[in-house]
């Protein structure tokens, strides 16, 4: 991901906010912009846009005529222009019958996008009049079985929609044939269908449909990363004093739940919670306590924990008198660490979970409303307030460098074209994510409104930890009557082999009439389910890239649960920058605002320029620029070729 | 009387007078080199609405329509949208219409819609016939006004017109949420865990 900002826009008189998740991201190939690259969150239609652009095949493009822009003692440093860091994606759709009905427009509210093809996974379940349907004669049943299929276009087909129908209708259909030639206004002009053979399945109990969530796809949103904010933690802090935190309503984190012994349960954190915990015995809550209040002064006593600096924080809880599952409570719940990580570690960390507690709830833990993708949006519109300018839909083809002061002096716009340079994917840490919609929570509570994480330990040796964090729809994140279930890991295989052990354990997928046990009734079922890795590059050094000496390396999200490790990068890289000058300072209030009357011309019109911009597809522009900052990822970039209308200081 | 924050945005092209009107609004005060926007998140101004007050948070785009940047968050719980276009520049109404559009993909459902044509004391020189614009205005159930960010002509009536259609409160909207905005200082913490 590249960002830039223009010196021309940091005049002392205002204060600039960087901040590393501030940065635009182009998606030229489809004119699609968003911002927050990885940290990004989606309607339901855009993550399957999403979807699309990742599974694209990479292509290798050639450097073309603006070779010729580069001037002597300069060169040419190329750049990913799309992002290629998203792997392994499978998408999953569940137990969903569609029926296609003229009459029927499956379309996302308010969408005026243009219709795009239809790439789909069906089951054609045949003649269901013989079978026992109830349904109308016309009516075609698809089951959407599988991988591959729920492509971009099928939120803006126009003849689609799914049909909430009884169980008893496909309940003996386990032959699935391709029924072509019967159905031919199934084959919609311009559009192609994949015949998938799979068993059509009966539930009885669903209510959410594949049509009503493409029709409500704007109550989604989605988020790439899946964190929480600690109430105590460095970016609450920084979005109190920076004033940006007016942008952006929170809630709590409800509940925080592990799955242990085979089942759900909530894990006591607060006082009030393990005094009033009905799983601890009296003994256990008097031991969880004087442990906790150990640890939320580790620091003063370290005579506990001396011998047991260079062991495993496991090892140490063991010496604690503790019960295996307050054990297990405290290593995978609250300390939320590895069973190899050092003492000193897991203290820190049990530590940091205490101080949060109670700050805004019950819980150390905040979500945004709408999601974490808000919180780049967020800092975005702070730096724009203060004259940032980002410019979407605008890709970096490469960064002109001068050949004796090692700066980049300039770079070259692109539009969709693609030059493949840093290939430094392969060998990365990875995080295995997963999203899927279900129908209902984890854990049954009295509320439905209810942001719970979800901590699972690893289910065998070798398989790693499960962070779950579910949201309800009052988290403004999913469509009524849903829950948007993350699941996030540090990746030990590709994220389906990580993560789907997890979702057959405590979700429902295979919902066969007749196999599904008492059990697994109670479970949530779930609707549709997404796959894929994205890079950690936490880790990654500047000193790894040989690159000019003002362009910055921001890496991309990590897979830890808070947001430490960004903030602290992005303090960094603004005070190498700019090393004067305050980090994110309090933005004045309205009533404070004094116009100076400063002035600056009147501007093009937005519409006008872009539209020229469109129409010189793939030609190129030269910028001015002084900093640049650039993120391992570097697949999406920022143009800013506003900058020569913006007055100089 | 009870106050009632209503989040308003400004959309429309660059140099069509948001901020102007927003300015004329607020401080009733026009400059002519209004530098765009710096620094303010929104400005407020309240005013008596029935048995209510309407304190209007406008938000302007502080440059980030230029490149068609507008993050969802701008649009995420407005009342109401000010789309404004310059009634000299034929080029700034014909946008207007993927202004709408824009707003339809990422604003609330239920949105206050205005359609301001500003620099209306520049009608010698205008491009926008009045007709046109209401009809359009009237086709997608709008607010119609030609305004004068500069003669103060017509501002205070648009958001009159808008406190006009912003529906009564519903408690149950009122209620149902439990978010709440960070602030400084943090609350104390009552129910510390040790």
């Amino acid at each position: 991901m590249l960002y830039w900002i223009n010196s021309n826009i940091l005049p002392k008189k205002i204060k600039c906010i960087f901040f590393k998740k501030s940065f635009i991201y182009n998606f030229s190939h489809f004119r699609q912009a968003y911002y927050g690259g990885n940290w990004a969150s989606f309607t339901f239609s855009g993550l399957l846009a999403w979807i699309e652009e990742n599974k694209e095949a990479f292509s290798k493009e050639e450097i073309t005529e603006w070779m010729n822009d580069i001037k002597e003692g300069e060169e040419i440093l190329l750049l990913n222009s799309s992002d290629k860091s998203i792997m392994n994606v499978e998408v999953f759709n569940f137990d969903l019958f569609l029926t296609v009905d003229p009459d029927e427009d499956l379309k996302e509210e308010g969408s005026s996008q243009k219709e795009n093809d239809l790439f789909l996974t069906v089951d054609l379940v045949e003649d269901l009049k013989e079978q026992g349907s109830s349904q109308r004669k016309d009516d075609l049943f698809l089951t959407v079985a599988a991988a591959e299929s729920f492509e971009s276009g099928i939120d803006k087909s126009p003849d689609m929609y799914v049909n909430e129908h009884p169980s008893e209708a496909l309940e003996h259909n386990d032959v699935c044939t391709s029924s072509q030639k019967k159905n031919p206004e199934l084959f919609l002009d311009g559009k192609k269908y994949v015949n998938v053979c799979k068993t059509s399945v009966a539930e009885t109990r669903k209510t959410i449909t594949y049509s009503q969530i493409i029709r409500e796809s704007r109550r989604f949103n989605i988020d790439l990363v899946s964190k929480l904010l600690y109430s105590r933690g460095s970016l609450v802090d920084l979005l109190i004093k920076s004033n940006v935190s007016r942008y952006a309503e929170f809630k709590n984190v409800n509940r925080i739940l592990t799955y242990q012994n085979g089942s759900v349960e909530q894990v006591p954190c607060s006082r009030a919670d393990v005094f009033g915990s009905k799983q601890l015995t009296v003994v256990e809550k008097r031991m969880l306590m004087k442990f906790l209040s150990f640890c939320i002064e580790y620091e003063q006593h370290p005579e506990e924990y001396a011998d047991f600096k260079e062991r495993t924080f496991s090892d140490f809880l063991k010496t604690k008198n503790l019960t295996t599952n307050l054990a297990n409570f405290i290593l995978h719940s609250i300390a939320m660490v590895l069973d190899t990580d050092l003492t000193t570690e897991g203290l820190r960390a049990t530590q940091h979970f205490l101080q949060s507690l109670g700050r805004y709830g019950n819980t150390p833990f905040l979500f945004p409303l709408y999601g974490l993708g808000e919180i780049p949006q967020c800092f975005c519109r702070m730096c724009a307030v203060f004259g940032g300018i980002y410019c979407l839909r605008h890709g970096i083809r490469c960064l002109v460098v001068d050949k004796e002061t090692r700066r980049c002096k300039a770079i070259i716009d692109s539009c969709g074209k693609r030059i493949s340079l840093w290939a430094f994917y392969c060998g990365e840490q990875l995080i295995s994510r997963a999203v899927l919609i279900t129908d209902r929570s984890l854990l049954k509570a009295d509320s439905e409104q209810l942001i719970s994480l979800v901590t699972v330990p690893p289910l065998k040796n070798g398989q790693p930890a499960v962070r779950i964090i579910e949201l309800c729809s009052s988290s403004m994140t999913c469509m009524q009557g849903t829950y948007l279930v993350h699941l996030t890991c540090s990746s030990v295989e590709n994220a389906k082999e990580d993560l789907s052990p997890v979702v057959s354990k405590l979700f429902s997928e295979n919902i066969k009439t007749g196999e599904k046990g008492e059990v697994e009734a109670e479970r949530p079922n779930v609707l549709w389910a997404l796959y894929f890795n994205m890079p950690d590059f936490s880790s990654v050094e500047r000193s790894s890239y040989d690159l000019p000496n003002n362009v910055y390396v921001c890496c991309g999200p990590d897979s830890g649960l808070g947001n430490d490790c960004s903030i602290q990068q992005a303090e960094h890289i603004f005070h190498q920058m700019f090393p004067d000058e305050e980090f994110c300072p309090p933005a004045p209030n309205p009533e404070d605002i004094v116009y100076d009357g400063d002035g600056a011309p009147p501007e093009e019109s937005l519409f006008k320029e872009h539209e020229e911009s469109e129409v010189g597809d793939g030609e190129e522009r030269t910028l001015d620029t002084k900093h640049l900052v650039t993120s391992t990822t570097n697949e999406a970039e920022d143009a800013q070729e506003s900058v020569k209308e913006i007055p100089s200081e | 009387m009870a106050i009632r924050e209503l989040k308003v945005c400004l959309l429309g092209d660059t140099g069509v007078g948001k901020s102007s009107v927003v300015c004329r609004f607020v401080q009733d005060h026009f400059d002519h080199n209004i530098s765009p926007t710096i620094g303010a998140s929104f400005l407020t101004k309240t005013v008596p609405c029935g048995k209510e007050l309407h304190k209007f948070l406008i938000w302007d785009t502080a440059g980030q329509e230029r490149f068609h940047s507008l993050a969802p968050m701008y649009y995420r719980g407005s009342a109401a949208a000010v789309i404004v276009y310059d009634i000299t520049k034929m080029d700034t109404f014909q946008t207007l219409k993927k202004w709408v559009k824009e707003l339809k993909e990422h604003g609330p459902e239920d949105i206050v819609v205005a359609i301001a044509g500003n620099k209306s004391d520049l009608s010698d020189i205008r491009e926008v016939p009045v007709k046109e614009a209401k009809e359009y205005a009237e086709s997608i159930s709008a607010i119609f006004i030609e305004t004068s960010a500069r003669n103060a002509v017509n501002i205070e009536e648009l958001f009159q017109k808008i406190s006009r259609q912003i529906p009564p409160l519903d408690p149950q909207e009122y209620e149902k949420t439990d978010a709440f905005k960070l602030t400084r200082p943090p609350p104390t913490s009552s129910k510390r865990c040790c």
